[in-house]
């Protein structure tokens, strides 16, 4: 059965990208996190401060729920270096996870490159710190010293998410968070000015693309939610009347 | 080998690799090819842990060549550390023959490190505290409930609220149970959708994000 939902929502996700590409108009919701990465780009630039980045280090590029995670967080690590090397803002990444460290080197000198200022780019804006006590004490040093004007914090967190929010909020950054693990999203939500709460933050890259190709697949990822919505409706009726049809059918 | 058939190659391994992965979930249970190549990941996931070491020891001996002001004694302190844990190893392993579990290296571990990082954990507390401070004013109507929620919460896991009325703990796993736990199985379940989207178009070699690409050029 989980086959052949997964069939389904691949076929759903599938046809909806070709309908976009096809010239049919998707409208996505714009996400409010993502609108507001130019503002927090802004204010580094307007202050002459930093823009501090990390993925959090929930878990490894190979780990099946922090990895896609960390991955999206790349892919949005991805805009927000292009903005920053328009505004000529410094961006200081902190990645503590290091199978993920060639990736956001690849993904920072690319958008220098790709707006024709490679010789910008240095290996000194990320800071590798294994460990998670020990990437905390050097992200509490670090904002202490340099005070970055914004923070991004999008990726798989632990208990850092805490730390390192209400440390941002304490040299007044304005923060930008997100995350799926359902634990940690509460401290994001309670220290980040903006945040991308589960699916939104795997949505941001195709979100900011605006290519119809990508925002296809989030819009049959919600006609997804709705098939769920239904089939979760018809069970909690059937299973007033004890009726455990459907129930047995979606653990087959 | 060109930039576009390097991006097509990776593109290509994803989706073989990704194929791979779903035959043994779905069709096996399990496959020596899927085990053989979670075994290469994990070799590779290495490969990165020494890369990073490396960038480490170039990015603060360049620290402290430049003498950068206020960090560069940092960077000595982190690379006088690094030497030492890591020919505490070497020596060891010289003198037990076992690369895991010396004697001397558990004794940094297990004496230096671990109470270091203990010694951390414990001031998250505060950073709660004053996390929900923030949360918890009541500055618009939906503060105020979440206030109230909380409060109920509070007295729940406080032994007190018991003691000051019985009622505290009924109304505060009232919450936790069916207020707090649907609210969180609802981010799981959406959370799952967009991890699958992602997948596919990953699959697909759409999301590139993390192939270097940058989303929202031009």
């Amino acid at each position: 059965m989980a086959f052949i939902l997964l069939i389904v929502a691949f076929a759903l996700f599938y046809l909806y990208m070709y309908l976009g590409k096809q010239g049919k108009e998707i409208w996505v919701r714009t996400l409010p996190a993502m609108a507001a990465i130019p503002e927090a780009v802004g204010r580094c630039a307007e202050m002459g401060r930093p823009l501090y980045w990390t993925p959090g280090i929930a878990g490894n590029l190979n780990d099946s729920t922090q990895g896609p995670q960390v991955l999206a967080s790349i892919s949005i690590l991805g805009y927000i270096a292009r903005e920053c090397v328009r505004a000529g803002v410094k961006i200081d990444a902190f990645c503590p996870i290091p199978d993920a460290l060639p990736l956001v080197e690849e993904t920072l000198r690319t958008a220098y490159l790709a707006e024709g200022r490679p010789e910008e780019f240095s290996k000194d804006m990320i800071t590798f710190i294994s460990g998670q006590s020990p990437y905390l004490t050097g992200t509490l040093g670090y904002f202490q010293r340099e005070r970055p004007a914004s923070t991004i914090l999008i990726g798989g967190f632990y208990y850092e998410s805490v730390v390192i929010g209400e440390a941002g909020n304490t040299i007044g950054a304005f923060q930008i968070g997100g995350t799926n693990n359902t634990h940690q999203m509460p401290f994001l939500i309670a220290t980040c000015d903006y945040m991308l709460l589960a699916e939104e933050l795997f949505a941001a890259g195709a979100s900011i693309s605006r290519d119809p190709d990508l925002l296809g697949s989030i819009k049959g990822e919600d006609i997804l939610k709705f098939i769920f919505l239904g089939l979760m409706t018809v069970g909690f009726i059937l299973g007033l009347g004890n009726v455990t049809f459907l129930i047995d059918l979606l653990r087959m | 080998m060109s930039e576009v058939y390097k991006r097509e190659l990776v593109y290509l391994v994803t989706a073989v690799i990704t194929v791979i992965m779903f035959v043994e979930y779905f069709f096996l249970g399990t496959w020596q090819l899927a085990e053989t190549l979670r075994t290469y990941a994990t070799i590779i996931a290495n490969i990165a842990l020494g890369l990073g070491a490396i960038t480490l020891v170039v990015s603060h001996a360049k620290k402290i060549q430049r003498r950068a002001a206020g960090v560069w004694a940092f960077s000595a302190w982190l690379l006088i550390f690094l030497a030492i844990s890591f020919l505490s190893g070497l020596a060891g392993w010289a003198m037990t023959g076992s690369g895991q579990g010396n004697p001397m290296y558990d004794w940094f571990f297990r004496y230096v490190y671990t109470p270091l990082g203990q010694t951390l954990y414990p001031i998250t507390g505060f950073y709660i505290f004053s996390a929900c401070y923030r949360a918890f004013r009541a500055r618009n109507i939906d503060a105020a409930l979440l206030l109230i929620a909380g409060c109920f919460v509070i007295l729940t896991n406080a032994p007190v609220g018991g003691a000051i009325w019985g009622g505290f703990p009924i109304i505060g796993r009232w919450f936790l149970d069916y207020g707090q736990v649907p609210g969180m199985r609802t981010f799981l379940i959406v959370g799952a959708f967009g991890m699958l989207a992602y997948g596919f178009r990953a699959l697909l070699g759409r999301e590139r994000g993390f192939y270097g690409e940058v989303a929202g050029g031009e």
